[in-house]
């Protein structure tokens, strides 16, 4: 059976790692970016089913990224899990025009939290 | 009844000023606890390999103790109009030397490079040791942050302004800073914790922490930009021991 493909935005690289190390474990393929420009050139190779990015990234904030994604039709579609330590300041309804489907608050998450998200939207 | 209030309970502080600094040391310290909780977490769970727990272990130690060193900083800045500093020559390589071994394990657990760039002749400066040694350190983990994989991070000690001044600085690698953004810093560096956008794992204040040090030493901070990242330096006043020897 062919893995969900996760992308993992993240400047935190034992963040990610950490975000990596959960998901390997349930079964899904993961790469990750480190910054939003290297997420715009990886997201042509990988094709990934889900992104998975915190809301401020080194060199240009998530916002940049997710405008670049809806500028494609072929990347417009493609669920994005929010993932922040300002999570609690989020407003989902404000988001979901830039194709969020879920934001998690790394302050309170627990691992099946992340799992959880992915599942509902791949 | 009278009641001393301590600095940071002053009623004629600024308390846009005063807030925005503790936002700003509440948001820089959430995100090591964050990883440190989830790291924790992790193990809890147990199912993790005993090579993966050792990582695991060593990256919430290396976590805490960077934690730990901007708690110890921030007190050292709210007592800083109260408490003396001796200011003393001192051989700068030797002080780095020091820093760079501390922090060796740190680089190694990121797998990048930390190094002092070597020098000929010694320098000596004017410096409180635990200050500068707080200044370089901030700088160091600012660079840590930003510099790309398999990267690495230099310490440079110079002599300026005809042997008068003595500039230590710290090279990363990381992405430019934007014109916007090396305007701003250079305007910001002394000023309250300010959010640095395009670096945003810093709040600022690893910068207002060490401008206010390097203030309290008669030294200046300041931040070069390079195409591929930046320098962070401290200016200080050479001493003239040597010459008189």
């Amino acid at each position: 059976m062919t893995k969900v493909k996760v992308l993992i935005v993240e400047d935190d690289v034992w963040q990610a790692e950490q975000y990596k190390r959960i998901l390997e474990k349930n079964n899904y393929d993961t790469e990750i970016s480190p910054h939003a420009l290297d997420a715009i050139d990886r997201i042509d190779n990988y094709n990934p089913d889900v992104i998975l990015m915190d809301i401020l990234l080194t060199g240009s904030t998530a916002f940049a990224l997710m405008n670049e994604l809806q500028s494609y039709s072929d990347t417009s579609e493609k669920p994005v899990i929010i993932c922040s330590s300002v999570g609690e300041n989020l407003d989902i309804e404000n988001l979901k025009k830039y194709g969020v489907k879920k934001i998690l608050d790394k302050a309170v998450m627990h691992p099946e939290d992340l799992v959880a998200a992915i599942r509902s939207v791949s | 009844m009278s009641v001393r209030q301590g600095k940071g309970f002053d009623p004629n502080i600024d308390i846009d000023g005063g807030l925005s600094s503790v936002v700003a040391a509440a948001h820089e310290l959430k995100s090591p606890l964050v990883l440190v909780r989830q790291l924790s977490l992790m193990l809890e769970a147990g199912d993790v390999s005993s090579s993966e727990t050792q990582k695991i272990l060593q990256q919430i130690t290396l976590t805490s103790e960077k934690a730990l060193r901007l708690t110890s900083d921030l007190t050292k800045v709210a007592r800083l109009e109260d408490a003396m500093f001796n200011l003393e020559p001192l051989n700068p390589q030797q002080l780095c030397e020091d820093i760079v071994t501390e922090l060796k394990p740190l680089f190694d657990a990121h797998g990048k490079d930390f190094m002092l760039a070597s020098r000929k002749h010694p320098l000596l400066l004017v410096a409180n040791r635990d200050l500068l040694r707080r200044i370089i350190m901030n700088f160091t983990d600012n660079a840590l942050n930003y510099t790309g994989d398999n990267g690495s991070v230099e310490i440079q000690i110079k002599a300026l302004n005809a042997g008068k001044t003595i500039r230590l600085g710290v090279r990363d690698f990381g992405p430019a800073l934007s014109s916007d953004l090396w305007s701003s810093l250079r305007d910001k560096l002394s000023k309250a914790p300010q959010n640095i956008h395009a670096r945003p794992l810093s709040s600022g204040l690893g910068l207002y922490i060490s401008s206010q040090f390097a203030e309290a030493m008669e030294g200046n901070i300041g931040v070069i930009r390079h195409r591929n990242g930046a320098t962070f330096y401290i200016d200080l006043q050479a001493s003239h021991q040597l010459s008189l020897l």
